[in-house]
């Protein structure tokens, strides 16, 4: 599972005062009361559009998530490692297929989904522009990059979308086992020998930056947020979510006698806050913007795999084959 | 320029920096999705748990397999394209869709045909498998429900699905779910660490 679904700009502010105010009051009662919204219902333009572009970019970040971790396949330490590691990616593209399906109930189709993310139309977990220089970095993403995850998707699926929670229930379950094994994996390199400890902090060390990226920068507190909150759209700020984190994650790296790399780092007693330096919000622009390690790569792999495979699709394709929208 | 890449699959692909942002999908190109449907176990009923898409039914079956029972027991798969699925109004909480049957249009009448019934019973939740009847049209398949599943709980939204519309699994099918309990790789309890991160700290507090 990877998320970030909150880390994008949000879309225009539309207009609310030209929605019908009769529906506008049923639709806000409805998710004052918990009920989810399904794909038949009334919904305000602005809910569609965020709600298509969070879980689109969602879908973008878990199919473009599976090729950092996906490089390690081939050359995983041992058949076990290798073994999880490969049902990890497939979960990941599993992940993708679910989201896809649930963007879709809204209105927009897989193909405007897949163009829009190949010609960076549409963007995914900024994250994923960083390459995995060694085993010991695939450790690092699946443990820290999917707890970082679980911590935005758990949220999230608390949200008043119905298909978009559904699908965010079963990707949670499915990924108990990544977090675990990450784990596990991280465990046995930092309990290892001198060049096993020291490999896993230099992947650490690298996997720092991004992380205090990937929850994006502090919110601004407009009427936006507060009507996407109101909505149950947005589910918990940007730093709520890396307080969250850190809280569960900073200890666990600590007990194996690993570093963080920001020697400002610690928890205010009193404030029961975390204090970090605050992380490059030009660099993450830089990035997310094109210009990050491995975003053309990225985008070229997608792309070859769609193209490469279109033909087999095309002879596939019955005559009789249309397409709806689907169901939920 | 070539890019250079850490997966030796990829770098073996030789692929071009893409300069362009002229890629476009022709509609279809992704192809029609269909319903899917699950039994957990034997005794509970089918439950919709998600759409794929594919070209074929089978195609759908395969990929549905994977998607929606990877990881956890199942007894059996229904698919169906999802244009063959006919859908009533969502009610309103406290009301019966079953109670709007005579606001419906008319429907002719054709020949006699078997109709699997789906029941929505929470928001939220996903539609479940309560019974076939059989009818000569949508809307008398609706009625003969309300007469034979209609009990309870208001009933949110109800599908109707011909069963010749849909794809389904038999028992000699089951097999292929059978390797499930064999792949322990993907549950949480094949990850204990416990042991080694206590001795580790142990080893770090020698005398604590």
């Amino acid at each position: 599972m990877y998320g970030g679904g909150n880390t994008f700009e949000a879309t225009k502010f539309d207009n609310l005062a030209k929605e019908d105010p009769i529906k506008l009051d049923e639709f806000e009662a409805r998710i004052a009361g918990g009920e989810k919204i399904e794909p038949a219902d009334w919904m305000p333009v602005l809910y569609r559009k965020q709600l298509i572009r969070m879980i689109e970019q969602h879908a973008h970040s878990e199919i473009i998530g599976a090729l950092p971790e996906g490089t390690w396949i081939t050359r995983a330490p041992g058949f076990k490692r290798k073994l999880a590691l490969m049902a990890k990616v497939q979960d990941e593209v599993g992940h993708a297929q679910l989201l896809y399906s649930a963007a879709e109930t809204l209105g927009k189709s897989r193909e405007d989904m897949m163009q829009d993310l190949i010609n960076g139309r549409s963007k995914y977990s900024n994250i994923f522009n960083y390459p995995a220089l060694t085993w010991a970095d695939s450790t690092i993403i699946s443990w820290l990059v999917d707890a970082g995850a679980i911590v935005n998707q758990l949220a999230n699926s608390k949200g008043s979308y119905g298909p978009y929670c559904r699908a965010l229930e079963r990707i949670c379950v499915e990924e108990s086992f990544h977090l675990k094994y990450g784990h596990h994996a991280v465990i046995h390199l930092a309990t290892g020998s001198k060049i096993q400890r020291q490999m896993v902090q230099e992947a650490l060390n690298r996997w720092w930056p991004p992380m205090m990226h990937f929850f994006g920068p502090p919110d601004r507190i407009s009427v936006h947020t507060e009507v996407l909150m109101k909505w149950k759209v947005k589910m918990a700020t940007n730093d709520e979510c890396r307080q969250q984190f850190l809280d569960m994650y900073v200890p666990k790296i600590w007990e194996l006698r690993l570093s963080v790399p920001d020697p400002n780092l610690q928890k205010n007693e009193e404030t029961r806050q975390w204090e970090y330096t605050e992380p490059d919000w030009e660099e993450f622009k830089r990035v997310i913007n094109g210009d990050g390690p491995c975003n053309k790569e990225r985008l070229a792999v997608r792309r070859m795999a769609e193209e490469r495979g279109r033909w087999v699709r095309k002879a596939l394709l019955t005559p009789d084959a249309k397409y709806v929208t689907p169901l939920a | 320029m070539a890019l250079d890449s850490l997966d030796p699959r990829i770098k073996r692909c030789n692929l071009q920096e893409q300069r362009t942002k002229d890629f476009n999908s022709q509609p279809l190109d992704q192809l029609p999705t269909y319903e899917v449907f699950i039994q957990l176990k034997e005794t509970k009923a089918f439950e919709h748990a998600g759409i794929v898409h594919a070209a074929t039914p089978d195609m759908a079956f395969l990929f549905a397999k994977e998607q929606f029972s990877r990881r956890y027991t199942c007894t059996g798969m229904w698919v169906v394209p999802s244009d063959r699925v006919w859908v009533t109004a969502f009610s309103d909480l406290e009301e019966n869709i079953y109670d709007q049957i005579d606001e419906m249009p008319a429907q002719e009448a054709g020949p006699e045909e078997d109709y699997e019934v789906f029941h929505l019973i929470q928001r939220g939740k996903q539609h479940q498998h309560v019974g076939r009847v059989t009818a000569n049209s949508h809307l008398q398949a609706l009625q003969k429900a309300k007469v034979r599943f209609n009990a309870g709980k208001p009933i949110l939204n109800v599908w109707l699905i011909k069963i010749n519309d849909l794809q389904t699994t038999n028992l000699e099918d089951h097999v292929i779910w059978s390797t499930l309990h064999e792949k322990t790789h993907r549950d949480v309890i094949s990850y204990r660490a416990g042991d080694k991160l206590k001795q580790f700290k142990e080893k770090q507090q020698p005398d604590g």
